[in-house]
């Protein structure tokens, strides 16, 4: 049983079982087009306003959508008990809580990809010259937000307000990830020379790389009686 | 041998807290009444006497519960586990008076109750973390997994909340020069001391309060686990029919 | 040999205490049958003995390895069949059993995962989504997995239940295989007919305590 092994053993299962109820990510992409009309309607009035505001509406319906594939990626293991089956089998612990990142990465980023068009047309945005820098700060934001949000998603299955807990502890802790987020995407979107944002990504995988160790370290205390 | 410490500490409390008090007490009349007023704020600067040394001693709070998880967690003793939520709930508290006291600071100075400075988003941020860690205790129900989980917790916001300073510091910095700054340009003696006795004083009150409660908290668990031996006797007779 | 040694284990959950002072020991290639009325904590010893649980006092050692200290060297040779099957809705049979053996240090071939399924009866139902499967079903899926793992220790919360009188016969004939093969079984059970086919020794857990059984006993005796 190889430590990469079980990543990816884990990763393609959670694929494969989203792939086939297609559950997570429906209800991921109808709860953020939701999002986007309801911000939609209250800037309709005024355009100036959206246009200045644009990274922060996207980030936070990402925010919100991410929430949700992330609390599904554990509550899904509830069905038959299969969380019991990944506490006692003799995989690491760290490696199951990585594979679970990686498919919760995919599934939020997907989501996103996917998204994206449709702000830009609901927003009238103006065409994006540097799509795969946007997508790298898409790809790092969340991967902020999924490697503590994966560690709390474990966290918070077997907890009454379920639902709840899981935003409540998690945004509180991702605020720089939001605020780099935001400016990091504002700036691509604005045009701005990478020079003036680059300290942002620079910040998101700063993060990115402090909190993968640190929630590595401390999954096996949450998986693991 | 910390834990016998700990409770050596505990027949001192008495001490601890009249040593508290009795320094907010010179602490306040310096402050209050001693001390100079402010060029620029005149009288209402007083407040910082009771604000700063608040927030310094919320985080105090806050790294007695980081260090005290990653004792449990070392030791898995029941009673660190009090100490740590003792010292969330007390933390809690004191956060959210300074945030309150820093606001109201802020009208009369700033002209506005909020602002998005980097201090100020981090403690919003810390109260934050802390209520979340208050409600994760009360939601879950096994108490082992709850001191497990909630020391988890302390120790991924503690790592999280200079992360969180540094990067809405960037975030003003980079937008609007800060031109608040909670002091005066130098500090004289006539109003570091004051400060200094009120930080103090508030500490010790810390110490004080987080003694009591832990023993309360601890109390209270053998008070549960005494009436559950109660129970749980009722229990297995009633299973045998 | 000794596969399982419990030492004055307790458990409390939260309030209650459930499990009292418990001893006992479990040789290799032996099968303990353990009884006991709704409530008594069977379900919890067995997953302390799965290593799901940590026992609240008292030491536990299983394989020679001390198995609170030293988890996950000990969960290889362990297999535990509980009420939830562990199995995904949205994956085929051959897919959970792939992704129950990835997850330990077997890794069957097709052909032996084929073979297995075979066995066990549901050959057919190989590429059937599991959210199809009856609970009987279900259940042979599991025995397929402990074909496919060979465990040392194969702990089974009530084996019997929602098996028709094939399955059981067949769950009886692997029990008898694996435990032929060395293994130990321990399982918790209210069936007294079907698990004394395959049964050495039995107790029941009443009040927090082990109480052993005798054959007769189990024949003739209320069990409360």
């Amino acid at each position: 049983m190889n430590f990469f092994e079980v990543i990816r053993v884990v990763a393609w299962k959670d694929l494969l079982c989203e792939v086939r109820s297609r559950e997570t990510i429906s209800s991921m992409f109808f709860f953020a087009l939701i999002v986007i009309l309801v911000f939609s309607f209250s800037f309709s009035m005024d355009q100036q306003a959206a246009h200045e505001l644009i990274a922060g509406i996207l980030w936070v319906a990402f925010a919100f959508t991410g929430i949700i594939g992330l609390g599904k990626s554990f509550s899904a293991e509830l069905q038959n008990d299969c969380l019991e089956y990944l506490q006692i089998c003799p995989a690491p612990k760290g490696a199951i809580y990585l594979g679970k990142v990686a498919a919760n990465l995919l599934f939020i980023v997907t989501a996103e990809v996917i998204l994206f068009p449709m702000f830009v047309i609901f927003f009238n945005l103006d065409v994006v010259e540097d799509l795969p820098l946007l997508l790298l700060i898409f790809f790092l934001a969340t991967l902020g937000l999924s490697t503590v949000g994966t560690l709390f998603s474990a966290m918070t299955v077997h907890i009454r307000a379920r639902e709840v807990m899981l935003p409540i502890l998690l945004l509180p802790l991702a605020v720089p990830v939001m605020i780099a987020a935001v400016e990091a995407t504002r700036g691509a979107l604005n045009g701005n020379p990478l020079a003036l944002y680059r300290h942002w990504i620079d910040l998101l995988v700063v993060f990115d790389v402090v909190f993968t160790v640190v929630s590595f370290w401390l999954v096996d205390l949450i998986l693991d009686s | 041998m910390l834990n016998a410490i700990i409770r050596k500490l505990q027949l001192y409390k008495g001490w601890i807290g009249a040593a508290g008090g009795l320094c907010l007490g010179v602490g306040l009349y310096f402050g209050l009444v001693a001390s100079p007023p402010d060029y620029y704020q005149g009288e209402v600067v007083r407040i910082m006497y009771v604000h700063v040394p608040l927030a310094h001693t919320s985080l105090l709070g806050y790294t007695v519960l980081f260090l005290g998880s990653c004792w449990y967690l070392w030791t898995r003793d029941p009673v660190v586990d009090n100490l740590c939520h003792a010292a969330a709930g007390l933390s809690t508290f004191f956060t959210a008076v300074a945030l309150i006291t820093g606001s109201i600071w802020a009208k009369p100075t700033w002209n506005t109750w909020w602002t998005w400075d980097a201090r100020l988003v981090s403690f919003a941020v810390l109260f934050l973390i802390l209520v979340g860690y208050l409600m994760l205790r009360t939601f879950i129900d096994d108490p082992e997994r709850e001191a497990r989980y909630a020391a988890v917790l302390a120790i991924v916001g503690f790592v999280d909340l200079p992360i969180v300073h540094f990067s809405v510091e960037w975030w003003r910095t980079l937008h609007q020069p800060l031109s608040i700054s909670m002091r005066g340009v130098s500090i004289s003696r006539e109003i570091l001391t004051p400060l200094v006795l009120m930080g103090i004083g508030f500490s010790l009150l810390f110490a004080y309060m987080l003694i009591v409660r832990t023993q309360l908290l601890y109390l209270s668990s053998l008070l549960r686990a005494k009436k559950g031996r109660l129970l749980s006797q009722v229990h297995l007779a009633k299973v045998q029919p | 040999m000794v596969a399982i040694r419990g030492l004055h284990i307790s458990k409390s959950y939260g309030h209650y205490r459930i499990l009292e002072d418990l001893s006992f020991e479990i040789a290799a290639g032996e099968c303990y049958a353990l009884f006991g009325p709704n409530g008594a904590g069977k379900t919890t010893l067995l997953r302390i003995l799965a290593t799901l649980h940590r026992p609240s006092a008292g030491q536990l050692e299983i394989l020679g390895r001390d198995a609170i200290r030293e988890r996950e060297a000990v969960r290889e040779g362990l297999l535990l069949l509980a009420h939830g099957s562990h199995l995904y809705d949205e994956l085929n049979a051959v897919e959970n059993l792939n992704f129950a053996m990835a997850l330990r240090a077997a890794a069957p071939t097709s052909r032996e995962v084929k073979v297995a399924l075979d066995q066990v009866g549901i050959g057919a139902f190989a590429e059937l989504k599991v959210r199809y499967f009856s609970a009987g079903m279900k259940k042979r899926l599991a025995m397929a997995k402990v074909l496919l793992a060979r465990p040392k220790v194969l702990l089974m919360d009530e084996p019997y239940t929602s098996l028709d009188e094939a399955g059981m016969v067949i769950m009886n004939r692997y029990i008898q295989d694996v435990v032929k093969e060395g293994a130990s079984v321990v399982m918790a059970t209210h069936d007294r007919v079907k698990s004394a086919e395959v049964a050495h020794r039995a107790g029941i857990l009443r009040q927090g305590a082990l109480h052993p059984l005798t054959r007769e006993d189990l024949k003739t005796h209320e069990l409360f």
